[in-house]
């Protein structure tokens, strides 16, 4: 896999192994905010400290004057690093408005990064948020009383589902949400959770289940095979209490009662060609059947009148 | 700028006689070797005398044991599945913890599908304990599958050894080698030293022919059902058409090893020792991995503390000079190298490993500019490692600590 970074990132790069004059190399001593994130087992670490300009009155009011990082880690890492300082530079901000800054906004200073290194941006914030968390400690700023969210623990608590990178329950529900993470991979790139041994995405309580848990079910409706998937989980749980008979000829019932005069104001008709289990297998006839446009509402309708009066589980697949 | 290529144990240069050899192939003497027309016969005879060329300089096999693939992926798998499925009252399989994926990641799903699978664990220098295997062997053994020497660090593994007792406790058990890193750079001998060995597997492209074309040698006698169906090529044991040109190419690549064996193989040496030696003179806390073991001659594996191989491999890529790392960074995968974990190299090494792997077209100045810079490559990025003290030139109190602490992480679970 070649390299794809940006023009900004490999400058970022070169300029900090180059040691340039405005570069952020370094860790600042007795440091008002001291964070890190990340470990050496891991494959990358970074550790980043700031000094702040104390405000006489009201710590709040303190402003970021230096930002310094020290970082393990690969090419986007340390460029991610470096642009964190750069952005904190720039800002002039305190550190209640530096907590803003997002993963987002250091891959936006870095012109974009490749999907597999997201997380190096991720890591960037995680830090700055640790030692700001580190900072209000130091100046007795109760950030809760800001509204803002101390979630520390949750990194220590809670049950372990990614072993290669240590990561808990409660983190990895936290980030599919804030970093609005879809599928098994996205999370891989933001967090690395699951991108070693991958034993955790599918088990019970593993990546599928959580990213389940944030988004339901809806989220993996359009990834699932239409039939089969469903056709075995009504195995799993046939109707209750109905016969194989009685159902298809409640389904029929249904389909004579509500859905057929619908469809016959149009000139249209429907054919059941098939019921397996809670799946229904339907033909449109008629005017209904060359309007091409239609036909995904027509299921959708037929679908819905049959969850209604017979089962919630049915689906209707067009023949 | 030129392009120093250090990099040959992923692939190689192709040949300039390899080329000239392949090129009537691509061009007037398209035609399928399994046609019945007159024209045919050029492809048809070209990829006979391929096959016999090659059977006899892997020690006077029979050409009919020789077979054509399109990888040594696909040798592998062949390999494998082939012998599982003719094999079918037999459970057992044992294989090494640092084979290549090709073999890694198929015993692993081999133990998916309900099969006992040992992996032989290597020691810190990456060697294989014979007495390990012994005792590994079960009288349900069906195969055992060892790589000839390992692509990352270039170890070389008792192979004929192993074979002779894998066929003295039980003859019924097949014996396989991987040995894509090992032909054309190690003498083998299907007659003699390796009369062992059931199946061998390797591919061209890592030896000046191209990308493309792999062999497995199946010994006659050797049950092992076909993995690709279809048509009645090679015997009925690979379908598909004959890639001829690429056959052609194979052969000739194997020719020119075995030829040019001799008077490469001390140049090639003098150039990997002397890159090791300048840089551990250069580098303080540079390990090199298996550097006690039996190695190929090509291979340096060095491990740099403290820093990742990304960041060496991206800053020596600006230089112009193409290498590899065993970091996560660079695997495709977020884990490091698998064949580090197992020979039990400290994290802070693990990801800060970088290969260089030679071959006959490299150059004493070439070696030269990589003693200049690397050195160089390294310290900056110590300069910005959280464990190392850039004043003192060493590892931080913390960062040593952490290396020589005995419960130091050691691989993932």
């Amino acid at each position: 896999m070649t390299w794809n970074y940006s023009k900004k990132t490999t400058e970022l790069f070169m300029a900090a192994v180059q040691g340039k004059p405005g570069t952020h190399l370094g860790e600042i001593e007795d440091a008002d905010g001291f964070g890190e994130h990340g470990s050496i087992a891991c494959g990358d670490a970074l550790r980043f400290t700031f000094s702040v300009d104390r405000h006489p009155t009201d710590p709040k009011k303190d402003r970021i004057t230096d930002a310094r990082y020290l970082t393990f880690g690969c090419t986007s890492a340390i460029a991610a690093s470096e642009a964190l300082c750069a952005i904190i530079e720039e800002g002039d901000f305190t550190p209640i408005e530096a907590l803003k800054i997002s993963n987002q906004d250091i891959i936006d200073y870095l012109g974009g990064l490749p999907q597999a290194k997201i997380h190096c941006s991720v890591m960037g914030a995680e830090a700055l948020e640790a030692a700001i968390f580190n900072w209000a400690q130091k100046r007795g700023v109760d950030l809760a009383d800001l509204g803002i969210d101390i979630r520390r623990e949750e990194q220590e608590e809670g049950r372990l589902v990614c072993t290669c990178f240590g990561l808990t329950e409660p983190y990895i529900l936290r980030k599919i949400e804030e970093l609005e993470l879809r599928s098994i991979p996205e999370i891989t790139n933001a967090i690395k959770a699951g991108g070693a041994c991958m034993s955790c995405h599918h088990q019970p309580g593993g990546l599928q289940d959580l990213l389940l848990k944030v988004w339901g079910k809806q989220s993996t409706s359009f990834t699932q095979l239409p039939v089969l998937p469903m056709a075995r989980e009504a195995l799993a749980q046939p109707p209750q209490e109905m016969s194989p008979f009685k159902f298809a000829k409640l389904v029929e019932h249904v389909v004579d009662e509500y859905v057929r005069p619908q469809l016959a104001k149009d000139g249209g008709d429907i054919e059941i060609v098939d019921i397996k289990d809670t799946v229904v297998y339907g033909r449109f006839l008629g005017a209904c059947s060359d309007c091409a446009g239609s036909s995904r509402t027509l299921k959708m309708m037929v679908e819905q009148a049959l969850k209604d009066r017979v089962d919630q589980r049915i689906r209707v697949v067009q023949v | 700028m030129a392009v120093i290529y250090l990099d040959n144990n992923a692939t190689t240069q192709v040949a300039p006689e390899v080329v000239e050899a392949i090129t009537p192939y691509l061009t007037g003497e398209y035609f399928n070797p399994s046609s019945m027309y007159d024209a045919a016969r050029g492809p048809a005879d070209a990829v006979s005398a391929a096959r016999r060329r090659i059977a006899k300089l892997l020690g006077n096999a029979r050409p009919n044991e020789i077979l054509f693939t399109s990888c040594a992926t696909e040798s592998n798998n062949t390999a494998v599945f082939g012998t599982v499925a003719a094999n079918p009252d037999r459970r057992h399989v044992i294989t090494t913890s640092v084979e290549h994926p090709a073999i890694h990641n198929v015993a692993q799903d081999l133990e998916r599908r309900g099969f006992d699978v040992d992996f032989l664990p290597v020691d810190s220098e990456g060697r294989l304990d014979v007495t390990d295997f012994v005792h590994a062997l079960r009288p349900d053994t069906l195969l055992v599958s060892v790589m000839l020497a390992n692509n990352e660090t270039g170890v070389i593994f008792p192979v004929e050894e192993m074979a002779r007792i894998t066929k003295e406790t039980d003859p019924g058990i097949v014996f396989h080698t991987d040995a894509t890193q090992g032909v054309g750079k190690l003498p083998i001998d299907l007659r003699g030293s390796f009369q062992n060995v059931d199946l061998l597997s390797f591919s061209g492209h890592k030896l000046h022919a191209p990308k493309g074309i792999g062999a497995l040698y199946i010994r006659r006698g050797t049950p092992c059902r076909p993995f690709m169906l279809g048509g009645h090529q090679e015997d009925g044991r690979r379908a598909g058409t004959e890639n001829v040109a690429f056959i052609v190419g194979l052969a000739r690549a194997l020719e020119l090893a075995v030829e040019r064996h001799e008077g490469d193989e001390g140049r090639i040496v003098a150039m990997r020792d002397r890159l090791q030696r300048e840089l551990e003179n250069r580098i303080p806390y540079l390990q090199v991995n298996g550097g006690a073991a039996p190695r190929l001659i090509n291979t340096l594996n060095v491990a740099c503390h403290f820093i990742e191989g990304e960041g060496i491999l991206f800053q020596l890529s600006a230089h112009g000079i193409c290498a590899s790392s065993g970091s996560a960074c660079t695997s495709g995968s977020l884990e490091p190298s698998h064949v580090l974990r197992a020979m039990k190299i400290p994290f802070s090494a693990i990801h800060g490993s970088v290969r260089f792997s030679l071959s006959r077209y490299n150059t004493e100045a070439e070696i030269d500019r990589v003693i200049e810079v690397f050195p160089e490559i390294v310290a900056s990025l110590r300069r910005l490692s959280p464990y190392w003290d850039t004043g003192r030139d060493a590892p931080t109190p913390e960062a040593l600590e952490m290396l020589e602490a005995p419960d130091m992480p050691q691989g993932h679970a």
